[in-house]
Formats: C-alpha cells, sequence, structure tokens
C-alpha cells in the first residue's frame, strides 16, 4: 500500500464529547494510525500543541471554551499543517464554502468511518509528499516532482498539462474524476468545450503510463462521466 | 396614476354631455312656453281678419261685423280705417281713445306700421283702398323697433356657433382642473397608498388636506399589516430555528450510531449475519441522516431563509459531479447508475446555485434507491432543447399509480399543508427538489418512466 507512510503522522482530536472522540479514535485506529492525542477544550488543546506537534488537527466547530475557528486561527500561528472540521450544523457549510477560513476540509456530522478516512487520507496525501516520489502504477510509476514516468526503466517526460491531469486523478486515486473536474484542473476555471482536448491527453498519457494503451488497466474510462486512476495496481481498488 | 387622466376625461364627458343635454332642455322649454302664448299673439293675423270683416255701405260708410267688433271690444282692441286718398281716419270702433289723432301723415304710418300710437302697440292690415290698424292694449306686446340685421353676422352664424362651442369646452375644462386640482393632488398620495399597500410595502402618507382623514386610516392600515407581517416572519424565523437546533442536537448522538455501525459492518471478526445487522443499522442512520438534513433545507426553503447564491454553471457538469459522487461512494451493487446524456451535447449553461441543485439531483437519486429495495437501474440524462434544459433521472424500479403521481405533481405536501391529513405520509425528499427547482425559475415534472419506473424532469432554462 502506497500511503502507509500517512498513517504515521499525528493526529490532533478536538472535541467537547469523550465519546465522540473515544469513536473516531477507535475509527482512526483500526485504520491503522498510531500516533493520535485528544482535546476536550479550546485550551488543553493549544497546551497539547506545544508538545504533540501534530501533523493534521481535527476540530469540532463549538467547544465549551471557544469555537473551532479560533482554534484554527491560533494553531496556524504554532505551525503549518492542515485542519479538518468537524461540524454539527448545516449552516457551517456555507461558512467554510463563502468565506475560505482557510480550513482545509469540513465533514458534517454524522459520517461513516470509511468517508472521515477518506478526507483524512486526501488532505494528507495533499499536504504530505511520500519520502519515496514515485507513484507506483501497474505498468510504471509517476514522478510528479519530476515530471516525468517510468515505465521498463525508461524515463518519459510529461507535459505540464498531462502533469496537471494526472495529479487531478491521483488526489482522488480509486474514485471517478468528472470530465469537468479534470478540465478545471488542466484549463481553470469554467473550461467549457474541451472535453475533446482532454481525450487527446488522455490519450498520450496512456501511451506513457500504460503496456497496452488500447487496453488501460490503471487509466480507466467511465463512459460520459470521467475518468479513474487506479494506484498500486489491482488490489489498490479492492482494498478501499 | 393611469386612471388619473381616465378620470378627467369621463369627468369633462360628463360636464359636456350635461351642458348639450341642458341646452336642448332650455330650447324645449322655451318652445312650450310661447306656444302657451301664441293664441293671443297673432295680432298681424287679426288685422288682416278685421280687414276682411270691414265692408263699406252704399253711402261710402264702413261698417264692421257684428262678430268682430264683439271680439275687438272683449279683447280692449281699438280699430281705426285710415282712407288712402285722404289720409283721414275713414272708421274707428267706438272705443278708440281720446289721443289717437284722426289725420295721419306717410310718416306717421311708417311710424305706426313699426310701433306705437301713444303707447299703443299697433298692427296693420291691408286693405283695397285704405289701411285697418289695431290698437292693442298698453303694454301688452313689445315691438322690435328696427328688425335688422348685419348680413355677415348671419352668414357666419355656423362658424360663430361653433366658436362659441369649443370656447366653452375650454371654459369647461379649465373650471374643472383649478376647482379640481386640489383634490386631486391629495387624491394622488392616496392612490400610491393604497397600491403600496397592495404589495406590503410599509406606508406613510402626510395626514393633511382634503382628504387627512383617509390618509391617516391608510397610514393605520399599513401599521397593522407591517406588525403582522413582523410577526409572523418572528415566527417563522422560530420555528425554522426551532428544526435547525433539533437536526443539529441529533447529528451528534448520530454520528457515534453510525460511526461504530459502519465500524461493526466491516469488521471481519464477526459474523456474516452480526455484519448484516450492522449494516441494517448504517443504512437507517443513513435515512436518519437525510431526514434531518431535508428537514432543516426544506423549512429554510419554505420560509425563504436559505440564502440562494445563482451563478452560471454547466448543468451537465453539475449532473455528471452528482452521478460520480454516488458511484464513488459505492453505492450497493444491486443499484447502478446509468448515465445516458448525448455525448455531442457538452455544455448546457444555466443559472444556479450549484450546491442546491446537486442537493436536488442526490435527492432524486437517494430517492430511486429508497424506494426500491430490491434494487434498480436508474437512467440520468441531460437534454437542451429550445431555451430549456431538461434533466431526466429515472429508474426501472416499482414505480407509482397514476393517482400518486398525480399526487406527486399537484397536492402540497404534509409540510406545507395547512389542513390535517391523514395521508400517508412521504419523505421530504420531492418538496426540497420542487422547491430548489422552483426557485430556480424552473418546473419539475413527475411522470412515468419509459424503463417502467419512476420519473421526474428538472426543466431549468438555458442561460445565453
Amino acid at each position: 500500500m502506497d500511503f502507509e507512510y500517512l498513517k504515521s503522522k499525528r493526529l490532533l482530536l478536538v472535541d467537547d464529547e469523550q465519546e465522540l472522540l473515544d469513536m473516531v479514535v477507535s475509527i482512526l485506529k483500526e485504520e491503522g494510525f498510531n500516533h493520535i492525542a485528544t482535546a476536550k477544550t479550546l485550551k488543553e488543546a493549544l497546551a497539547l500543541a506545544d508538545n504533540f506537534q501534530p501533523e493534521l488537527a481535527i476540530l469540532d466547530v463549538m467547544l465549551p471554551d471557544g469555537n473551532g475557528f479560533s482554534l484554527m486561527e491560533q494553531l496556524k500561528q504554532k505551525g503549518e499543517y492542515p485542519i479538518l472540521f468537524l461540524t454539527a450544523r448545516g449552516e457551517d457549510e456555507d461558512k467554510f464554502k463563502g468565506f475560505g477560513l482557510g480550513a482545509d476540509d469540513y465533514v458534517v456530522k454524522p459520517f461513516l468511518p470509511k468517508e472521515l478516512i477518506f478526507r483524512i487520507m486526501a488532505i494528507l496525501r495533499r499536504s504530505y509528499k511520500d519520502e519515496n516520489p514515485l507513484i507506483t502504477l501497474q505498468d510504471s510509476e509517476i514522478d510528479f516532482d519530476r515530471a516525468e514516468v517510468i515505465k521498463g526503466g525508461e524515463h518519459i517526460a510529461l507535459t505540464a498539462k498531462e502533469h496537471d491531469i494526472l495529479a487531478a486523478l491521483y488526489r482522488n486515486a480509486g474514485r471517478i474524476v468528472t470530465i469537468d473536474a479534470l478540465c478545471e484542473a488542466a484549463w481553470g476555471e469554467n473550461p467549457f468545450g474541451y472535453e475533446n482536448s482532454l481525450m487527446a491527453h488522455i490519450r498520450r498519457i496512456r501511451e506513457k503510463i500504460e503496456l497496452n494503451p488500447s487496453r488501460p488497466v490503471s487509466l480507466i474510462t467511465v463512459k460520459g462521466l470521467g475518468y479513474k486512476l487506479i494506484v498500486g495496481g489491482k488490489q489498490y481498488e479492492k482494498r478501499t | 396614476m393611469k386612471s388619473v387622466p381616465k378620470l378627467i376625461r369621463r369627468f369633462v364627458g360628463i360636464l359636456l354631455l350635461s351642458s348639450i343635454l341642458l341646452m336642448i332642455l332650455n330650447i324645449v322649454l322655451l318652445v312650450l312656453f310661447t306656444l302657451r302664448q301664441l293664441p293671443n299673439a297673432q295680432p298681424w293675423k287679426t288685422a288682416e281678419e278685421v280687414v276682411t270683416a270691414l265692408h263699406q255701405t252704399e253711402e261710402g260708410n264702413y261698417v264692421l261685423t257684428d262678430e268682430m267688433s264683439l271680439e275687438l271690444s272683449e279683447a280692449d282692441i281699438w280699430g281705426i280705417f285710415i282712407d288712402n286718398e285722404t289720409k283721414q281716419v275713414a272708421w274707428k270702433t267706438d272705443n278708440l281713445p281720446d289721443t289717437i289723432p284722426t289725420a295721419y301723415t306717410l310718416s306717421d304710418i311708417a311710424s305706426l306700421t313699426r310701433g306705437y300710437i301713444s303707447d299703443y302697440p299697433t298692427f296693420t292690415g291691408e286693405a283695397e283702398n285704405g289701411l285697418v290698424v289695431l290698437g292693442y292694449p298698453q303694454k301688452s306686446f313689445w315691438k322690435h323697433m328696427w328688425p335688422s340685421w348685419d348680413y355677415q353676422l348671419i352668414a357666419n352664424l355656423p362658424r360663430t356657433f361653433l366658436t362659441v362651442l369649443i370656447i366653452n369646452v375650454i371654459a369647461i375644462f379649465i373650471i374643472y382642473v383649478t376647482t379640481n386640482a386640489k383634490l386631486l393632488k391629495s387624491v394622488k398620495p392616496i392612490t400610491k397608498g393604497i397600491q403600496d399597500l397592495s404589495v406590503g410595502e410599509p406606508v406613510q402618507i402626510k395626514e393633511s388636506g382634503l382628504l387627512s382623514e383617509i390618509s391617516a386610516n391608510i397610514n393605520h392600515t399599513s401599521d397593522i399589516l407591517q406588525s403582522q407581517k413582523y410577526q409572523l416572519r418572528k415566527k417563522e424565523t422560530a420555528r425554522a430555528n426551532w428544526i435547525a437546533g433539533v437536526s443539529h442536537d441529533i447529528r451528534t448522538p448520530l454520528s457515534m450510531v453510525m460511526g461504530y455501525a459502519g465500524q461493526l459492518k466491516d469488521d471481519v471478526n464477526l459474523t456474516t449475519e452480526e455484519r448484516q445487522k450492522a449494516e441494517v443499522i448504517v443504512r437507517q442512520s443513513k435515512r436518519i441522516q437525510n431526514l434531518i438534513n431535508d428537514l432543516n433545507l426544506a423549512s429554510k426553503l419554505e420560509y425563504n431563509m436559505q440564502p440562494i447564491n445563482p451563478t452560471k454553471h454547466n448543468l451537465i457538469a453539475i449532473v455528471r459531479q452528482v452521478v460520480v459522487d454516488f458511484i464513488n461512494m459505492d453505492i450497493e451493487d444491486n443499484y447502478t447508475i446509468q448515465w445516458e446524456t448525448d455525448a455531442a451535447l457538452i455544455v448546457c449553461p444555466v443559472y444556479a446555485d450549484q450546491g442546491l441543485l446537486k442537493r436536488a439531483i442526490s435527492n432524486l437519486i437517494q430517492n430511486s434507491i429508497n424506494h426500491n429495495g430490491q434494487g434498480c437501474k436508474i437512467y440520468i440524462s441531460v437534454t437542451a432543447d429550445s431555451g430549456k434544459c431538461t434533466v431526466d433521472v429515472s429508474d426501472d424500479g416499482v414505480g407509482a399509480t397514476d393517482e400518486q403521481i398525480e399526487k406527486f405533481n399537484n397536492a402540497p405536501h404534509y409540510m406545507v399543508c395547512d389542513e390535517n391529513t391523514t395521508e400517508q405520509r412521504h419523505g421530504l425528499g420531492l418538496l426540497i427538489v420542487k422547491q430548489i427547482i422552483s426557485a430556480h425559475g424552473g418546473t419539475t415534472i413527475i411522470e412515468h418512466s419509459s424503463y417502467g419506473g419512476f420519473l421526474v424532469k428538472l426543466i431549468l432554462p438555458i442561460q445565453k
């Protein structure tokens, strides 16, 4: 499994309900996370942050001695690490969307364990590059830092657009990414009418990463909807 | 205030019509009165009659018939006959006053023909060789002494009449405007006030002038309406807040139910049966989750408390994202989603709040899943036609009866229905879809699907 290294990251969990803390901890532990610290108040969290040096903070919005947004601001002064909010209020969604408070993501309660884990992994993947920068596919490896593909010992360069498209697929590895989201990743906001260019780029990417580009196994087409990148071969898909 | 010119037109019209009617009435009255005067208003004719009733005897004397004499003396009329040759009175009645001369010159005759002798109005009748003159009692007739008009005056009479009429109309209008300007001025703010009242605007009219009492009443009415509106708004806000509070309080405990059940569902140490039980808990928790989400949104949409921030979006991209989110969420194996949109249709621009529209479409997909426990195929397509963009969400599941479909399309949902209903209650999913689509200026149509199940069509206007 490619993302195993992310599970050694230190997670700080802040919520005023002990039982909810226990549950999230049990979900995280089951998933393989081992460095977890919990706090029930804003004060406790700030005190803990100095020693624990978290690499991801998961915060509740409502705390007995303040709110999660002000806690986030104070944590950000101590160190640069991503923040994930857990919220019980639908209205908060608008806040996250509208004001760009600097949170990396948010999960509305209630949530399924799988959903929480996916969000956490996505943030960690974005924030912490692998010590080993190579992404393993069925027939090749991708090196995003150097923007190249290594297939059968041969180094093949990726163009800027191919890199952006592959990166967007990789961030959502194992999941379908819509045509529109890929166009946006490559061409920016409101990318109307780039569908044909996208298809051309996908074809070229396949030529670089697939052994048999006309029968792709890593970059899968989901007709009419989008594309899916299978990382680490078939096993990864089964794992999630 | 469109009605004011109409009001003026009407009023002037009535005024004109009534003056014309008045004129006609006057003429009729005049004719009636003069007609009554006619029997004794024919002195010229009487003079002619006297001429025929006057005979010359063989001695050369003149004699009036007894009948005529009686008639004259009864009416107190005197008469003379002036001979053409001598200009002397050749015959006279017995009642001739002393002041009447017995000899006449030509100028005397011209004068008496037009006018009077000693203030007696005189009338003449022409005989064979003389002139009969009748004298009526003093002040019984008034005679027009100079009966002549300028010829131009008579020739221009129609034009003069018309000019006078036009001047009359203008005069009437000016009189109307000046007398009513003040009234109109005080009516204007009142009509505006009533117009504002009808659309629920607060109204404050200056309470002065002719109609200050009405202004005060309108102001009072406005105050009452505003305070009722405020009370209603307060109640609605309280209700929406209450729903938001309840749904908030359910979320945290539900998180724990879902969290642990989700863990148990995937726990390889449990038996299949135990894991299936956990899965039921997860599924039912998800139902509660959907319900509280929907309840909150539905109440906000109903009371217009949900901010809608529309921007230009590609509807196809929005629908595609929702479909992909469902597939990525790993919906159970017995549900499949089929993307049926024509590959040639790439962009369908609409003006929409992306979050709400996604919610509407995912509600429809979730509905198909919820109502088809045995599994089903869900078909989704986007089409564009004549300025409208249509999203079809249909399935090959159990569907609904004609009666149910009729109800979905037309009957109010229990949540927004103001009567007590004993109807079987259905979820809020469709209500929210309808609310969202109508907030976007679109329409929601529910039909039988050609695949055998349920079909919901969302029709939105295309943004150029």
